[in-house]
């Protein structure tokens, strides 16, 4: 991972997600409340970063582009993103010795641009993948 | 009434006007149930077999066949599937010499195992509404996952004990990393903590109970925490999955915390779980082998992290699925072993699992399309009929019929 800011990601369920997500993951409304991440106002101008354009988010594990999103509040360093198929492709698939698996917290490296946000498409594409 | 099996909490005054026998309007639905009882008429899955539409029986029958060819199957799944669903997903393990898992043993399975065990003190929803004047979420944002949780049971309602409903009567206090629509409700009551600091956040409570100086920057703050559940007649702690991923495997200080509570005022624990019969999941075979969740019954019945999902792909030869989406809420890596396993994949609508299944078996929607019983998050059960008539069978009926074949 270089370049970027470094950035911990704590994962959520929102309720319009929620819902989306009942009429159906392979929906554009999934899409919009899953593929995006709430910035924080001061680390998305260190970044050059608007809210609604794309960023690449990447870890060891994989790589995604979202669409950033402003916070409301200030959070400098940590960014919030709906638990979904495009968080789970940051994930690492290491169980810790507790038998537990890392679902809600991660670091990536998160940088402006990246092209258009990654479909649920090419998500299946790249797990398929050998 | 009808019930809503579009969360855990399932609601039993839905109000449903059968248009023709079709779901015509609806009442007291939440945004989320709205979309579960919409969602009958799109997405669904159709019966397949290696990416080929078959006949319902044709896939059961290669269903069967998968399993019936395994050495070591793994059943995974059922928090959407009814108890009677779950009772014979036990006992098709059982018969299979196979393991079975559940979503909980990465979120709150061990949680959910202290109340089931008597560990932690629990009690129901109706005692929350009619009794509690504290009410703790804690990692949990129940106005995202559970809308109606608040407005039916545990803030909002008036109840026997609660007459000056939440403007007077009740506190919401929320413990979370982030300012949740929950949190933003709780206003005072919001207590930010840092990214994996809740065991922090016990001690310094613990330390505050006992009237000591908690290791907090706003001292102050926490002591008047500790005065005000010290004075609570009746508190309940809503916990949710940012507790258990903070926590991880050890819930030791969150145990003992809610035991000190307990000495002082009644304190109870009520999990908020995903899917609306996680609970009775759980509850199944916790009865059946004393463990909520990562069971093998190859060589009598074992425990332990080796048969949870996340370790047990790696060694499995078949994966039957029902009623979850594991490949979009794992780890990318873990979903790739998933998509190379054989799978099978019973559910109500297409989802990322079923894209990769090599079998696919569609099921009605309980609750709407389908009878059945489950058990609310809180343990209290419901059994419901189903509303409209289907062309799916049910999903006990599916397991049923696998189980004979096999
Ligand atoms: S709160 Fe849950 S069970 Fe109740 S209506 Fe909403 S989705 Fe359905």
């Amino acid at each position: 991972m270089a370049g970027g800011k470094e950035l911990t990601v704590i994962t959520f369920r929102g309720i319009f997600q929620e819902v989306e997500e009942a009429r159906g993951m392979y929906s554009d409304g999934y899409r919009d409340q899953s593929a995006v991440v709430a910035l924080d106002g001061g680390d998305m101008k260190e970044m050059g970063v608007e809210a609604g354009h794309p960023v690449h988010l990447e870890t060891a594990s994989g790589d995604v582009v979202v669409a950033a999103k402003l916070s409301e509040e200030a959070h400098p360093g940590v960014a919030f993103m709906p638990a979904s198929p495009w968080s789970a492709q940051l994930l690492s698939g290491e169980v810790g010795e507790d038998g537990f698996l890392e679902l809600k917290m991660f670091t990536v490296r998160a940088s402006s641009g990246g092209g258009r946000v990654t479909s649920i498409e090419e998500i299946e594409a790249v797990i398929r993948a050998p | 009434m009808a019930f809503c099996t579009g969360c855990s909490l399932l609601c039993d005054d839905i109000v449903v006007d059968l248009d023709g026998g079709k779901i015509g309007k609806t009442m007291n639905l939440c945004r989320k149930g709205h979309a579960h009882y919409s969602s009958i008429s799109s997405g669904r899955l159709t019966p397949s077999v290696d990416g080929s539409e078959v006949g319902v029986e044709d896939a059961m029958m290669a269903a069967a066949e998968v399993l019936a060819g395994a050495d070591n199957p793994l059943l995974f799944g059922w928090g959407g599937s009814t108890l009677e669903a779950q009772r014979a997903g036990v006992d098709l393990a059982k018969k299979l010499g196979g393991a079975i898992d559940d979503p909980s043993s990465y979120s709150q399975g061990l949680i959910t195992e202290k109340i089931i065990a008597g560990d932690l003190p629990t009690c129901t929803l109706d005692d929350v509404r009619n009794f509690a004047d504290v009410s703790i979420y804690w990692g949990d944002d129940p106005s995202s996952s559970h809308p109606r949780h608040m407005s039916r049971f545990s803030y909002f309602p008036r109840g026997e004990k609660r007459q000056r409903g939440y403007e007077e009567d009740r506190e919401a206090i929320v413990i979370d990393v982030r300012k949740s629509p929950t949190a933003q409700i709780a206003a005072d009551g919001f207590f930010k903590i840092t990214p994996g600091g809740d065991g922090a956040f016990i001690e310094a409570l613990v330390a505050s109970l006992a009237g000591k100086i908690p290791k907090v920057e706003d001292k102050k703050r926490m002591l008047n925490l500790g005065t005000k559940l010290r004075k609570a007649k009746f508190g309940a702690i809503f916990t949710g999955q940012g507790l258990a991923h903070s926590l991880r495997g050890d819930l030791s200080g969150f145990v003992s915390l809610v035991g000190k509570l307990s000495e002082i005022t009644r304190f109870s624990v009520i999990p908020t779980l995903g899917d609306y019969n996680t609970r009775g999941f759980n509850q199944t075979l916790f009865d059946e082998t004393g463990h909520v969740n990562s069971v093998t019954f190859k060589d009598g019945v074992r425990h332990g992290q080796e048969f949870s999902i996340a370790r047990l792909l790696d060694s499995c030869d078949a994966v039957m699925v029902v009623g979850s989406d594991p490949a979009a809420a794992l780890p990318a890596a873990i979903a790739k072993k998933l998509a190379k396993a054989v799978t099978v994949a019973i559910g109500s609508h297409r989802n990322m699992t079923t894209d990769f299944a090599k079998v696919s078996v569609p099921m009605a929607v309980a609750g709407i399309e389908a009878g059945g019983s489950c058990l609310r998050t809180d343990g209290v059960r419901v059994e419901f009929d189903g509303l409209v008539g289907s062309d799916h069978l049910s999903d006990v009926d599916i397991i049923k019929r696998i189980m004979e074949a096999v």
